[in-house]
């Protein structure tokens, strides 16, 4: 298998599928979860900023009443040198927006007096160089025309933001990842136990009786369920094998009585004259004998088909319609009737040739015996994609629709099809063979006659 | 021509000891695997008879222990199984034939004819021509010709007559042919067989004086040239 169809088999399983949605439900949870912790820490470093510069203000609002403008700017100077290393930012600006007192060079350009905070960017030296910093920060009118600004520098807190945003998203995808991982894992697990249980049916279905599922001794589940699965099979192996035995010894002792009864027939018919009719009774017990044996033939195939335990082959399906056709086409010409024989060529299936051939047989003699001369039998062979298909119509009687599952055997009614085509066990180990190699049986109208189908499996 | 039974039901023994007697057969007899099994590799028996179920040693234990001494003499299984793959096991094992009982006595001795004669010329299927009488097959030209004029044949009816002239003079039954030219192990309803041998002999024999593919009354057909 290349692994890419392996992949589409691991998609198609419907426990992976499940294995993705709870992923995806978990990272969606995790995402959730992590957003509202997101959410309460910012707007708690967010608050503590906002109210810091608030007293701040209210602080220098007081004092501007107070003091003098000159005391004021002093006051400005004062703070901004200290504060620096705070991170606090001061401005005071004239009424023509020249800066007067404060550590921020200029007034922040787009800061115009419309909005109660003000966002921007000032070059904070650090170290030898100078990084740009972010600041929030509130601004007001003072008496007299003069603007203030009152900020903090929000660089760190924007920092700690992005990290935890970051951090947000990498978990949530390493959830996901995981999630899709895991569940991957359990698919493969699960795929490959169905695969092994499914390798494993269909060689038993072609008769292997002693396969059995591979068992990991990791005592999980799958090692519980496999050990059952096995213990079962173990049961239908035994159950089959010991039908076999029954079938065996029956076909055993049902044979010898009857060969000792032939022999002695034979033996008997070898003392007393050819045209007495001590003779004429002996070959009657003969012909009896052969009618049982035929009867007895039938029977064992037939429950030897329903056991399931024959060997199989790769039986070449064309070649063998093709010689049941050629065998029968004399007699059928003899008989005045027109074999019609079309088939495929390449059809192949796994099951038993003899059985394939006796069931092909007891058509072609149903169909005979019931065809009028100058009839048609049709014998086909297609090789469709659901499978070969072959079937045998005649143009005889046909049987109604309500007795066609009598004569398949599916329903008893015996004083209804005793004179139908098909009665006897004739159709009834076509039947089990058709079972036996997995097909489907059909019985149609030919309009007239009767059609039977045997489709195969691909 | 000597042949070795190894049955244990005695009805069916005694039987078969007197019918192939009475058919010319110089018959030894055992009742089990065992005595079986030594008779079988102490004497140079011409056809082998061997039960496939038998006390104290199996049938097909008994074949290949024979096969195991190096003895090639021809088995015939027969057996009260007779399923499908019994056949196949039975044949496996080192048989030569297979019968399904009840049996024909004129299916059973057509059947030891041509095992015992096999024995004697086992090299008849590789010869590239046969003849009888006026009649001559080639099998590399897949050629045959009666008085010297070619005889149209269908593939199938060559073969039939492939296998009628590898036991000439032997009595074939419908159920050798069917299984020899067909590969088939079943009785047809219908008498297909009978037909394609009216086909054969309507080729090879309608417009000559001396018929050579005949019926042999309640047992098959044979191919032989008649004095």
């Amino acid at each position: 298998m290349s692994g890419k169809r392996r992949f589409a088999g691991v998609l198609a399983t419907s426990r992976f599928r499940i294995a993705i949605v709870y992923s995806l439900v978990f990272s969606l949870g995790a995402a959730l979860l992590l957003s509202i912790v997101y959410l309460a820490v910012s707007n708690v470093v967010d608050s503590g900023t906002d109210n810091l510069i608030e007293a701040e203000v209210q602080g220098l609002r007081e004092q501007y009443r107070v003091l003098s403008r000159d005391d004021f700017i002093e006051l400005i100077e004062q703070r901004s040198q200290a504060q620096d290393v705070r991170g606090a930012v001061y401005l005071l600006v004239d009424p023509q927006s020249r800066p007067v007192a404060g550590n921020v060079p200029e007034w922040p350009s787009g800061a115009e007096p419309s909005g109660k905070w003000l966002e921007f960017v000032v070059s904070v030296p650090f170290g030898d160089e100078t990084r740009e910093h972010e600041m929030r920060a509130r601004h007001f009118v003072l008496p007299g025309g003069y603007r203030m600004l009152v900020g903090h520098d929000v660089q760190e807190r924007h920092d700690v933001k992005r990290l935890m945003l970051q951090g947000l998203i990498i978990a949530v995808l390493l959830t996901l990842l995981l999630g899709l991982s895991g569940g991957f894992w359990m698919g493969r697990r699960i795929l490959a136990q169905a695969g092994a249980v499914s390798a494993v049916t269909q060689q038993i279905m072609r008769g292997d009786l002693s396969q059995r599922l591979p068992v990991q001794n990791s005592d999980d589940e799958f090692d519980a369920l496999a050990r059952e699965i096995n213990g079962m099979l173990e049961k239908i192996e035994q159950l089959t094998l010991g039908m076999r035995t029954v079938l065996d010894s029956a076909a055993h002792d049902l044979r010898t009585p009857l060969n000792r009864l032939q022999s002695r027939a034979e033996a008997g018919m070898a003392i007393v004259p050819p045209a007495s009719p001590a003779h004429q009774v002996l070959e009657q017990v003969s012909i009896e004998v052969d009618r049982m044996r035929g009867t007895l033939d039938a029977l064992l195939r037939i429950a030897l088909a329903e056991t399931g335990t024959v060997a199989r082959e790769s039986v070449e399906l064309s070649e063998l319609v093709t010689s049941m056709a050629e065998l029968y086409a004399p007699v059928c010409e003899e008989r005045g009737i027109a074999l019609d024989a079309q088939i495929a060529a390449g059809a192949v299936v796994r099951g038993s040739r003899q059985l394939l051939a006796q069931a092909l047989a007891n058509l072609l003699d149903n169909a005979l015996k019931f065809t009028p001369r100058g009839g048609h039998i049709g014998m086909h062979l297609q090789a469709a994609a659901q499978g070969p298909q072959v079937s045998i119509a005649d143009d005889g009687p046909g049987i109604p629709q309500h007795l066609r599952e009598v004569v398949l055997g599916r329903r008893v009614r015996l004083d209804e099809a005793r004179n139908l085509p098909g009665s006897g066990l004739g159709l009834s180990l076509v039947a089990a063979v058709t079972k036996l190699h997995g097909a489907r049986l059909s019985l149609d109208d030919a309009q007239p006659g009767l059609k039977v189908t045997l489709q195969f499996p691909a | 021509m000597h042949v070795l039974i190894v049955e244990d039901d005695a009805t069916a023994r005694v039987h078969l000891t007197k019918a192939l007697t009475d058919a010319g057969y110089r018959v030894d007899a055992a009742g089990d695997g065992i005595e079986g099994l030594h008779r079988a590799s102490s004497t140079a028996f011409d056809v082998v008879i061997v039960d496939r179920m038998l006390p104290k040693l199996d049938g097909l234990a008994l074949i290949q222990s024979l096969r195991a001494t190096g003895r090639k003499t021809p088995v015939l299984i027969l057996s009260a199984l007779g399923e499908v793959d019994d056949r196949i096991t039975g044949l496996r094992a080192g048989g030569d034939d297979y019968l399904t009982k009840p049996y024909h006595l004129a299916e059973l001795l057509a059947r030891i004819d041509a095992l015992a004669r096999r024995g004697d010329a086992s090299t008849s299927e590789s010869v590239a021509k046969s003849r009888l009488a006026d009649l001559e097959l080639d099998r590399m030209t897949r050629r045959v010709t009666r008085g010297g004029r070619k005889i149209e044949l269908t593939a199938r009816e060559f073969q039939l007559l492939d296998y009628l002239m590898q036991h000439s003079g032997q009595v074939v039954t419908r159920t050798m042919l069917l299984e020899g030219v067909w590969d088939y192990h079943f009785d047809p309803q219908t008498n297909v067989i009978d037909v394609h041998i009216s086909r054969l002999r309507q080729a090879i024999d309608k417009g000559f004086d001396k018929a050579l593919l005949h019926t042999v009354r309640g047992a098959g057909y044979s191919l032989r040239e008649e004095e």
